[in-house]
């Protein structure tokens, strides 16, 4: 088979030091299935975007038909025949399936918008490449599957010849994965190229022709599916080396902070996202939410922090049912909650660091008196707090929007963490930081361990989690399947197998260790 | 009650419904063209103000038709302006909006007061010209329905007819043809058609200018039939009833027009009411759209919102 | 801290050249303006210009505007830094007036706590008057814009319709009798019209700065409008604040309706008392940057203007309204940078760099 797309040496660092690619080799054969596996942050979105013409690379070069070629934007990859299927997809809701299908490039019966012949190419496209939907409906009514369908049938009707499909599993069910890869089979059959990023070891092996294993932002093996195994692909998707490590002290772990029972959540749509959820949390110890991302576990932070409303079950922190109560009285109960998105869910950037210190703590006594501000304390626990973690601001008053990224960061985790909270959440706290600030945040973090909090931690980066667990629950479809304490016999193989679904414990084993 | 009936039920007062409904028409269809491009055009009652205006200097010097051109062209241009300072500066649109809306005000007076040498009231001393209405009372002739078809048809601005054949023509262009579906794709979900090639800031920019011309139309009617002549402040709201009109309407063409109709009715009644009901006080009569405006908007607004939770979220 | 100060006087510097450009540009327009129109544009600009000094008579007209001119820039204030686009300060003002001077014209009128009673009677009704739109963009998700112009109308009607029937002085007028004197706010200076309206309108400026900057119902107001997901995180109720901020800010203008009728300019109600000067709060809010104490200062500017217009409106053969214009172009190019505040207008003049991104996903 002749190379049709070749990457060689892309670099890719983004603004504000985060490097993204950093050698990334890839060589996608025409007419076969290239899987992209790697973990979280291991650079494989960049990829694809600089494949697609939305970032451009820093280095190295992009060759097409062995020519060299560079996408200025979305617009030019898709003239080269690339089409792009992203994990959010970017479709009308309320349009029909026909209607996004051939949106931007309609046919046409004079001025009119020709809608019997739109139909009846999706409906010949859709039969052709043996990806069914039915071209009528808004795309806001039908299953998440079928919208993807779509999303694929956009880009075939612009006549992609390369097909890029971004996690396509990921908001899958097994049916509709199978249902994708007939469909991917047929595309293959019929001369065009896929490019199938994704985590899920078993599938990969089950729909790809060659795989390129990327780490830590550069590829570490171009191999067959054929010659390789899962245990083989997951020991290079996970590397050995653990990169940091971060010193604990031994602590009192006897007194039980927070009980979920039989906790369950819904999503937006109604489907599960985590059912019977049992765990206790200690003061003193940090539990890692292990689980490929959409598992439940992001679902589960969210609902003990009081975003999100549970179905059924309780959250007792020390006596006292967390999910009868509105945030603000869940933070007074001891809980603090360092956030996903940082910037954009724990900051207001237009007001001041003092001031968005004590947001989280306006109905009690602390910085308000009598519905008074107190602003004496609030500058002084500014102060502090900047000092304490060493956060490079003018002083109290500077709005929180001229610090930079990391500086903005570090505001959040030192408010967070300012009141010696009993029970701390905290999500993704290194995505999109760097070095340094990793480490200084896991740092802060085992120090509020040490000093006595019950950390809850949920993390897509399997390194970071075995740095700073005591124990693992591995997150499988909305239910713990494993739960093991982080000694040195566990190792990532030995996590990826349960966050894949390989195996699981029995309830009993899970019990021993989840209570 | 007999005498409110029997007016009611009557060719001239279908007429006075027409009439009174034509400006709003349009000004809801501006109001919808920019809503479904994601711009909420709260300049439609000063572009429409600007848009009188202009007409009847116009149309002082020009025959009717030229007047109004010329003050489609005026309302396509604050719409040009608006878009200008939204899409480019990246002005606030409802400030920019009201900008426009307090130049209209005040601006329509000064240059009233310099077109008329004074006046800063109305236009009365100005010899403006009127739309013609289209006489079809020939109708009358076709046997047995002749009398009513004339009654019913007859005696309507040309503009009138021209608001009906813009609700048609507005409904294909935003279903029947690609650039419509550009459109509606842009305000619902900008990100889907960029991704599609689309050129999402001309398709909103063009909006703005649309909805500009048709606030345009609006103003024509207003001061060139409705009224002939122009007084300060003689939208008096209409552009703002149309913001709760397109809501009402459901955001379709179609809604549009019969919510315009709706508020026309009220208009009318409001026209025929005082020398039925003496005792209604004029302020009271006057009142009425905007009440069923704020009761359209609170029930519509309502139903959404159940709607929406009963879709889960 | 002396670092940050300086850095907040460097922008409310930097603020302040903004604004004056943005003056600059608009006063140029206007020049050009009168120019074309005026058989004698440099006499009729510096009408313009000169006009509220020429007399103590004009100076207190001027004053008395920035008095008022203060009230409704604080109410449009309020709202926008809660992020809220309610226009209903016209409204609330018709309301006001019409309640304080219900109360007025009633027994209590004559009585010791006349004034103060028919002034919170206004206020209350001002109150009463922002809570609607609030209250229903709170509970239904209707659009506080439109909901809040077609209440300005009604106000304005029914107002109207009182002062024309029920409440006429005598057949034929167009307002009530004059209220009881013990209700009138007393003049500050001797046959001009500043009076006790002016402490009121410095007050509510204090008033709405301490509860903005020194009470946690501020702050908590603020982070609504700075970062509505952020207040949800933080654990505060967006909708208790929004409906609150509207209805204090209705309470506002309540007052300046209490003000327009029981100030020395009046005395009694009429119609159309408001003489379109509600309005005028956007741009004073937005020139203000939404900061009650820059408020009065902006006030005061402006009301200059507003009142230089008037005297040449009456003077010169320009009429007043070409101030119109002036404001327009204000509010145009000071709010271009409305929401980004550091850019800079000429950068933003460049043409923009395409956009790039492609799909929620990327």
């Amino acid at each position: 088979m002749t190379v049709l797309l070749e990457a060689r040496g892309i670099a890719k660092t983004y603004p504000g030091g985060t490097v993204a690619n950093n050698g990334v080799d890839l060589t996608v054969r025409a007419g076969e299935v290239h899987a992209v596996v790697g973990e979280n942050g291991a650079g494989k979105s960049t990829l694809m975007k600089i494949l697609f013409g939305i970032e451009q690379p820093d280095g190295g070069e992009l060759l097409l038909d062995g020519k060299p070629v560079h996408f200025a934007g979305a617009k030019a990859a898709i003239n080269a025949g690339i089409g792009m299927v992203f994990q959010h997809f970017s479709l009308v809701p309320s349009f029909s399936v026909y209607e996004n299908v051939v949106m931007g490039s309609e046919p046409r019966a004079g001025l009119r918008f020709d809608r019997s012949r739109a139909i009846a190419e999706v409906r010949a496209l859709s039969e052709k490449f043996r990806l069914p939907v039915d071209p009528l409906p808004p795309v806001a009514s039908i299953p998440v599957g079928q919208q993807q369908r779509v999303e694929i049938l956009k880009a075939l009707y612009r006549d992609a010849r390369i097909l890029i499909l971004d996690e396509p599993t990921a908001v899958l069910a097994p049916q509709e994965v199978e249902e994708l890869f007939v469909a991917v089979r047929s595309l293959v059959a019929q001369g065009r190229t896929v490019i199938f990023i994704a985590h899920k070891l078993p599938e990969v092996l089950e729909i790809s022709d060659s795989i390129t294993v990327m780490r830590a932002g550069r590829t570490v093996a171009q191999v067959k599916a054929r010659d390789v195994t899962e245990q083989s692909l997951a020991n290079l998707m996970v590397g050995r080396e653990v990169t940091l490590k971060v010193d604990r002290a031994a602590t009192d772990k006897s007194t039980v902070r927070l009980e979920v029972a039989g906790l369950s959540v819904d999503h937006e749509n109604g489907t599960a996202a985590c059912a019977d959820i049992d765990l206790r949390l200690r003061a003193g110890e940090i539990v890692g939410l292990v689980g490929v991302e959409g598992n439940g576990q992001q679902e589960f932070m969210e609902t003990i922090a009081g975003h999100r409303a549970a179905t059924r079950g309780s959250a007792m922190l020390d006596g006292v049912d967390l999910l009868d109560l509105p945030v603000l009285k869940r933070r007074r109960a001891g809980l603090a909650n360092i956030p996903q998105d940082r910037i954009a869910e724990g900051l207001a950037v237009g007001a001041t660091l003092a001031e968005n210190m004590a947001a989280t703590r306006l109905s009690d006594g602390g910085f308000v008196r009598h519905g008074l501000l107190d602003r004496k304390a609030m500058k002084a626990n500014a102060a502090s707090l900047i000092e304490k973690f060493a956060i490079r601001a003018a002083g109290p008053d500077a709005a929180a929007g001229t610090l930079s990224g990391g500086n903005m960061q570090k505001v959040v985790v030192a408010r967070e963490l300012s009141e010696a909270p009993k029970v701390l959440l905290v999500s993704q706290p290194t995505r999109g930081v760097d070095l340094g600030a990793t480490q200084f945040i896991w740092k802060t973090i085992t120090e509020a361990r040490d000093n006595g909090a019950a950390v809850l931690l949920s993390s897509a980066d399997l390194s970071e989690l075995m740095a700073l667990s005591d124990r693992f629950l591995v997150f499988y479809h909305g239910e713990i399947v494993a739960a093991l304490e982080n000694d040195e016999s566990v190792t990532p193989e030995a996590l990826g197998a349960y966050m894949l679904g390989l195996e699981r414990q029995t309830p009993e084993q899970i019990r021993a260790v989840s209570l | 009650m007999i005498d409110l009936l029997s007016a009611v039920f009557s060719f001239a007062f279908l007429v006075t419904v027409v009439r009174a409904s034509t400006p709003l028409i349009f000004a809801t269809l501006g109001g919808l063209v920019a809503d479904l491009s994601g711009a909420l055009n709260v300049a439609l009652e000063g572009m429409m103000l600007i848009a009188a205006l202009t007409a009847v200097i116009t149309s002082v010097y020009a025959p009717w038709y030229v007047a109004v051109l010329a003050a489609v062209l005026a309302g396509a241009l604050f719409g040009a302006v608006i878009a200008f300072f939204h899409l480019k500066l990246k002005a606030d649109i409802i400030l920019a909006g009201f900008a426009i809306n307090i130049l209209a005000s005040g601006g329509t007076v000064f240059v009233l007061s310099l077109a008329t040498g004074g006046d800063k009231g109305t236009s009365i001393n100005l010899a403006s010209k009127s739309i013609p209405a289209v006489d079809l009372s020939f109708l009358a002739h076709v046997p047995l329905i002749g009398p009513a078809l004339s009654g019913i048809l007859s005696g309507h601005s040309i503009l009138s007819w021209l608001a009906a054949l813009s609700v048609a023509g507005l409904w294909f262009f935003l279903y029947h043809m690609p650039q419509g579906l550009w459109l509606r794709g842009v305000g619902e979900y900008p990100a889907a058609t960029e991704a599609a090639g689309i050129p999402v800031n001309r398709v909103r920019v063009l909006a703005l200018i649309a909805s500009g011309a048709f606030a345009g139309l609006a103003g024509a009617q207003l001061a060139m039939f409705n009224y002939v002549g122009f007084t300060r402040d003689m939208t008096s709201g209409r552009g703002f009833i149309a913001l709760g009109a397109v809501l009402l309407g459901a955001r379709h063409p179609v809604g549009a027009m019969l919510a315009a109709l709706l508020f026309g009715v009220f208009e009318a009644l409001s026209i025929v009411m005082p020398g039925l009901f003496s005792w209604i006080p004029a302020e009271m009569i006057v009142s009425i759209p905007f009440a069923v405006t704020i009761f359209a908007l609170f029930l519509f607004s309502y139903r959404a919102m159940r709607a929406r939770a009963m879709r889960g979220g | 801290m002396s670092a940050s100060r300086s850095n907040m006087w460097k922008s409310a510097r930097a603020e302040a050249l903004r604004a004056l450009t943005a003056l600059a540009m608009a006063l140029a327009v206007a020049f050009i303006i009168v120019l074309i129109t005026s058989k004698s544009p440099v006499e009729t600009f510096g009408t313009l210009l000169s006009g509220p000094m020429t007399s103590k008579r004009t100076i207190g007209l001027w004053i008395d505007d920035v008095a008022k001119l203060t009230m409704t820039g604080l109410a449009f204030s309020l709202v926008f830094q809660a992020r809220q686009f309610s226009m209903g300060v016209q409204g609330q003002v018709y309301m006001g007036g019409l309640f304080s001077a219900l109360v007025a014209l009633s027994p209590i009128g004559t009585t010791a706590v006349g004034m103060p009673a028919a002034v919170l009677a206004g206020m209350a009704a001002g109150a009463f008057y922002g809570f609607i739109p609030g209250y229903a963009k709170a509970r239904l998700g209707a659009n506080e814009i439109v909901s809040s112009l077609m209440l300005n109308y009604i106000a304005v009607n029914l107002v109207t319709y009182l002062v024309r029937e029920p409440l006429v002085a005598a057949p034929g007028l167009l307002s009530t009798p004059n209220f009881p004197p013990n209700t009138i706010f007393p003049a500050l200076i001797e046959r001009t019209r500043i009076d006790l309206g002016l402490v009121l309108a410095l007050l509510s400026v204090a008033a709405v700065w301490f509860a903005l900057y020194r009470t946690s119902w501020g702050l908590k107001l603020r982070l609504v409008g700075h970062n509505a997901r952020f207040a949800e995180y933080a654990g505060i109720k967006a909708n208790f604040i929004m409906v609150s901020a509207m209805t204090a800010s209705g309470a506002l203008g309540g007052l300046l309706g209490a003000m327009f009728v029981q100030g020395q300019s009046y005395g009694k109600l009429l119609v159309q008392f408001e003489g379109n000067l509600a309005f005028e709060g956007i741009l004073i809010a937005i020139v203000a940057k939404n900061r009650p104490l820059a408020v009065p200062i902006v006030a005061l500017f402006y009301g200059y203007l507003r009142q230089g217009a008037l005297i040449m409106g009456i003077r010169t053969d320009v009429p007043t309204e070409v101030i119109s214009v002036v404001q327009a172009i204000i509010i145009l190019l000071v709010a271009s940078s409305f929401k980004f505040g550091s850019g800079k207008l000429l950068a933003r003049l460049r043409p923009a760099k395409p956009v790039t991104t492609t799909g929620a996903g990327a």
